[in-house]
């Protein structure tokens, strides 16, 4: 018998070698493209998966710029540390000019500024969305080797001005999360609320941890606001809302997205937040949208409902597309230069598949540009690198949350551009 | 003013928490980080109790007039009580007892810190990790005056003469009783206070039941005006060492003084400091303290 498993076996190898043969056959070259990711949080994994997939799909379509790709994945453990010594890995061991990642907004930053934009690699996070990185790039600092296709909290705390606007409140309170992102909403959303002609009364930070928010909640509750706006989680949110309503606290209240959550409703009390509506980034309601989910299904076997997972198969996917468009044995900053060929709206609509990437290549290959129709929708980056997203108003019902109003990205982009 | 009265309400919970904790600091002689965990055990034990005697005799379910608060919660409050101070007790005899007779100060709170740990992580595995509370429904505020505005909620000066009655009893077993002057003893003078025919063992158990009975009743007025989470330790154990500290190690009037300063200078401080600063006022009033006064208002130095 141990003659026959060998058989097989061989067999089995040999089959494998022939199909790679006949991908691979096409291209005698392999580019190497970096990923840093972290693949050791339960939620990463399939973030990293999704990136692989995206290129998987670019080497059954010969590869991109005349070679297959590669990419070399480095777990960046959510720590800054970590994320930046293996992009730097990445960058000066492997050689690579285009580094997909990271997820969270501090393991990016210290990349793009420490790596990335020194050795002149292309970057493109699929997840990352702090406004700091728009910052950096007005004033020129990244050089525009920053890219990302998760759409940054400035559309959250817009649609929250629109509600505001929407719904005729003339004064506005803030409790907003004393970190990073607390403190970016609400910096944002003062300044939208400004632009919509909305009075901001007070905007006070809410530390976690505390016994009691009494104190904030009377310094804010002292200014009578029409409306109360929260950039909170739901432990200190729930707390925070119970002492606002218990305290005679207006009921009309706007939530930000990490309150869409059963805990926060069924502490608070569904009773209390039949006028509260809730914003989000929604995904876009396109065929090209639907496409990528019955992909992914055909390829996982499950629904791609984890966070960033379309942003990362775009991210992966308009790299690849950018490296086309530059050619072989292009820069860094000559595939980021290349990113608007494959994301301009007049080019030619390519599909976000096997078949698409081949359609791309002939009509780069002719001197043309495409408009790449991805799981995130038909992605345009700013001059920032920044793309917009649809966003949706929600309220709580009694079994979950229900959408109130489906706002197109084309709306969402002219409400943001209207209030600048 | 309306800071004032919230820091006050705020205070009468800390100043009991802060009471058990004083006297388990004095006469045992170590920094027990475990103290505020006690009020988590006494929450969540209310909270079963309530839901059991609710279900055993609805009639009792019914609300107290403006208050959030039913009888089947006041009798949930007395038997968490003893049930706190008896796992109090309990934790002594398998932890500290065993530490104390075997290592120093220091292990002492070593083993305090570990226990915290444990009884935190043991209540979330129970109870799960997300806010509980005693009534879905949320008590109205009660308006004092209109301008300048006072607000004030019913449980709150419920919660406030629960703790003045509870802290008058204690007054009087410690100044009235023969059990009150051994306690005192052993607190100055273990090895004389025995000579003289304390019953040192007894005495400890007794402190414990003490600070666990007195921390339920912290845990639940905690509860009832804020909500109830495995963590409430923890968002407590500062104040309440600041409490004790300002007061002074061993005072338990110091103590019930430090719980209103403390309550009352985290709701005076958003006057002064940007919301996003107030978690550092009780290490301010510890510094303060530390620096003018180190044995605290009412402490006295000991070798």
């Amino acid at each position: 018998m141990p003659n026959l498993k060998l058989m097989l076996a061989g067999l089995g190898t040999a089959l494998v070698l022939s199909t790679l043969g006949s991908a691979a056959a096409a291209q005698d070259c392999t580019t190497k493209i970096g990923a840093v990711l972290p693949t050791s949080v339960d939620w990463g994994r399939p973030i990293a998966e999704t990136a692989q997939f995206a290129v998987d799909q670019v080497n059954a379509a010969g590869g991109a710029a005349g070679c297959e790709i590669e990419m070399v994945l480095r777990d960046t453990q959510v720590d800054p540390k970590v994320g930046v010594d293996a992009a730097k890995a990445l960058v000066d061991l492997e050689g690579v000019n285009v580094l997909l990642g990271a997820v969270s907004s501090g393991v990016s930053m210290p990349i793009l500024t420490s790596v990335t934009v020194p050795g002149g690699v292309l970057q493109m996070s699929c997840c990352s969305s702090s406004t700091a990185f728009t910052g950096l790039a007005e004033e020129g600092k990244t050089e525009g080797l920053w890219f990302r296709t998760f759409a940054t909290t400035g559309v959250q705390s817009a649609v929250g001005a629109k509600v505001a606007q929407d719904k005729g409140f003339g004064s506005v309170a803030i409790l907003y999360k004393n970190d990073d992102w607390g403190q970016d909403m609400a910096r944002l959303i003062a300044a939208d609320f400004a632009a919509v002609g909305v009075d901001v009364t007070a905007s006070v930070a809410i530390n976690d941890a505390q016994p009691s928010y009494r104190a904030e909640v009377t310094e804010a509750l002292s200014t009578q606001p029409e409306a109360l706006y929260l950039a909170l989680y739901p432990a200190e949110g729930t707390a925070a809302v119970r002492e606002w309503i218990s305290l005679g606290g207006t009921q009309n209240m706007i939530l930000a997205n990490s309150l869409k959550s059963d805990e926060f409703r069924d502490n608070v009390g569904m009773q209390y937040l039949g006028n509260a509506l809730g914003t989000d980034t929604a995904s876009p309601r396109s065929e090209s949208a639907d496409a990528f989910v019955a992909a992914y299904q055909e390829r996982f076997d499950a629904e791609p409902n984890g966070p960033g997972l379309a942003n990362s198969y775009d991210a992966a996917m308009i790299a690849l597309l950018a490296m086309e468009a530059a050619g072989e044995g292009a820069s860094g900053a000559g595939v980021a230069a290349a990113i608007s060929r494959v994301t301009d709206p007049a080019g030619t609509p390519v599909s976000a598949d096997t078949a698409g990437f081949e359609a791309a290549k002939e009509v780069l290959a002719g001197g043309g540009t495409v408009m790449y129709q991805g799981a995130t929708g038909n992605v345009r980056f700013d001059a920032n690198g920044d793309v917009s997203a649809p966003a949706v108003v929600w309220s709580f019902t009694d079994s979950g949350t229900e959408e109130v109003e489906y706002i197109s990205l084309e709306d969402v982009d002219a409400f943001i551009a209207s209030l600048n | 003013m309306q800071n004032l009265i919230d820091g006050i309400l705020t205070g009468s919970y800390i100043s009991l928490g802060a009471i058990g904790l004083t006297l388990v600091m004095h006469i045992l002689r170590f920094a027990n980080f475990s103290h505020a965990e006690l009020l988590s055990i006494g929450a969540y034990a209310a909270l079963v109790c309530d839901a059991l005697v609710s279900a055993l005799t609805p009639a009792f379910a019914a609300k107290l007039g403006p208050l959030s608060l039913t009888w089947s919660l006041m009798a949930a409050i007395v038997v968490s009580m003893i049930f706190t101070g008896l796992s109090a007790v309990v934790l002594d005899r398998l932890v500290f007892k065993r530490v104390r007779e075997k290592g120093a100060e220091l292990s002492m709170v070593f083993a305090s810190f570990g226990m915290a740990l444990v009884i935190r992580n043991v209540i979330g595995l129970i109870f799960g990790l997300s806010p509980e509370l005693y009534s879905k429904d949320i008590a109205f505020a009660v308006v004092l005056s209109r301008d300048p505005l006072l607000l004030v909620k019913p449980d709150q000066v419920f919660v406030l003469l629960a703790a003045l009655l509870l802290m008058l009893i204690l007054h009087l077993i410690l100044s009235r009783t023969t059990f009150g002057f051994s306690l005192r003893a052993v607190a100055e003078n273990p090895a004389l206070a025995q000579v003289n025919g304390v019953n040192l063992n007894r005495t400890i158990m007794a402190v414990w039941l003490i600070g666990g009975a007195l921390a339920a009743a912290a845990g639940v007025f905690y509860g009832l005006s804020h909500q109830i989470i495995p963590v409430m330790g923890r968002d407590l154990v500062l104040p309440i060492f600041a409490a004790t500290i300002v007061g002074g190690i061993g005072s338990v009037y110091g103590a019930v003084l430090g719980g209103f300063i403390v309550g009352i200078a985290a709701n005076m401080s958003v006057l002064v400091l940007p919301a996003g600063y107030t978690p550092s006022i009780p290490f301010l009033l510890i510094l303060a303290v530390l620096i003018i006064r180190p044995h605290g208002l009412f402490g006295e130095a000991r070798a």
